[in-house]
């Protein structure tokens, strides 16, 4: 490519990086996400549900989008801490710890019951946390999943 | 991953909607263009949160529309290559089997699925099973996304379940 051609594209490029360069295995989630903050599916529950029920009572013949509708299926299926206090505490729980927001949101979705688990699927853990302060960090989510209201 | 993001869009209204109730009609068109819309860059746009700053319309010389760019929050669910998530299957045949997580579908193909499952075509429903686990259509299996292809108005990813601690959840 010349460097006049290599100008042109540049323009006409859109913004979003390649698909090839993002890897969430090493934590890299492109500019655009990179920083976001991520939602466990328990918070994306209440949020989708709140709107759910604010829609119901308004039109009863508005269609809700198909997008809408299988992210709600999807997030009462799989949202696996019911109420709001238990979500803050969960928070809570990974707020000290060095882990980025995107590997929080992962340990809070997958609810693995063992460190070696949450290592293996979410390899960018790596040595971010000791085998021990993850293993007590997955029991105590286990306990709070348990014995929430 | 869900997401939480700031966005901004851009709303043409035409003169005929400026009036008193305006900046309803703004947040009512708003809502209908984000609806059902899957960008290439932020995934799909699964709901709006809230909406942050409607900005002061700019007439558009010559036409008398009015364009705002209206700031606002929203849920953005957008799959990464190596992310691992949860799906219910959907379909299964020989080539493998399609599961959907929320919005998203994703594609195992046979050979992402341990050799040990084998693909059961007298069965009702077709299923892959094992001595221990059996995918069936309705069955929740753990995935880990291995290709996210983005076009601009749809994701394709392709998965698979032959990794440590994926497969069938109990």
């Amino acid at each position: 490519m010349t460097r006049g051609e290599a100008m042109i594209k540049r323009k006409t490029q859109p913004r979003a990086q390649p698909e090839g360069e993002l890897d969430a295995g090493k934590l890299e989630l492109g500019e655009d996400f990179q920083d976001a903050e991520c939602l466990l599916i328990s918070e994306v529950k209440v949020l989708l549900e709140a709107q759910y029920e604010g829609r119901k009572g308004e039109e009863e013949d508005k269609e809700m989008s198909g997008v809408f509708t299988r992210t709600l299926e999807y997030v009462q299926k799989f949202g696996r801490y019911t109420n709001r206090d238990t979500i803050k505490e969960v928070r809570a729980l990974m707020k000290p710890t060095s882990l980025h927001p995107f590997e929080c949101a992962q340990l809070g979705n997958l609810c693995c019951s063992e460190y070696e688990e949450a290592k293996s699927l979410v390899p960018s853990i790596g040595d971010k946390i000791g085998d021990e302060d993850l293993d007590s960090l997955l029991k105590q989510m286990d306990s709070l999943k348990k014995y929430q209201g | 991953m869900f997401f939480h993001k700031k966005l901004s869009h851009t709303i043409t209204l035409h003169p005929s909607f400026l009036g008193p109730r305006m900046r309803e009609f703004v947040t009512q068109r708003l809502y209908e263009d984000v609806k059902d819309l899957c960008s290439g860059r932020y995934g799909y746009i699964v709901a709006v949160v809230a909406i942050l700053e409607i900005q002061m319309g700019k007439i558009l010389p010559g036409l008398g529309s009015a364009e705002f760019e209206v700031k606002y929050s929203a849920i953005l669910f957008r799959p990464f290559r190596n992310e691992v998530m949860d799906a219910v299957v959907t379909k299964v045949n020989r080539m493998g089997f399609k599961s959907m997580a929320g919005p998203l579908e994703i594609f195992v193909s046979t050979q992402l699925i341990p050799a040990d499952m084998k693909f059961n075509q007298h069965s009702n429903p077709p299923s892959y099973h094992s001595e221990e686990q059996k995918i069936e259509v309705g069955t929740l299996v753990r995935v880990k996304i291995t290709g996210v292809r983005i076009d601009a108005t749809a994701i394709y990813t392709i998965g698979t379940i032959k990794e440590d601690y994926l497969g069938v959840i109990e």
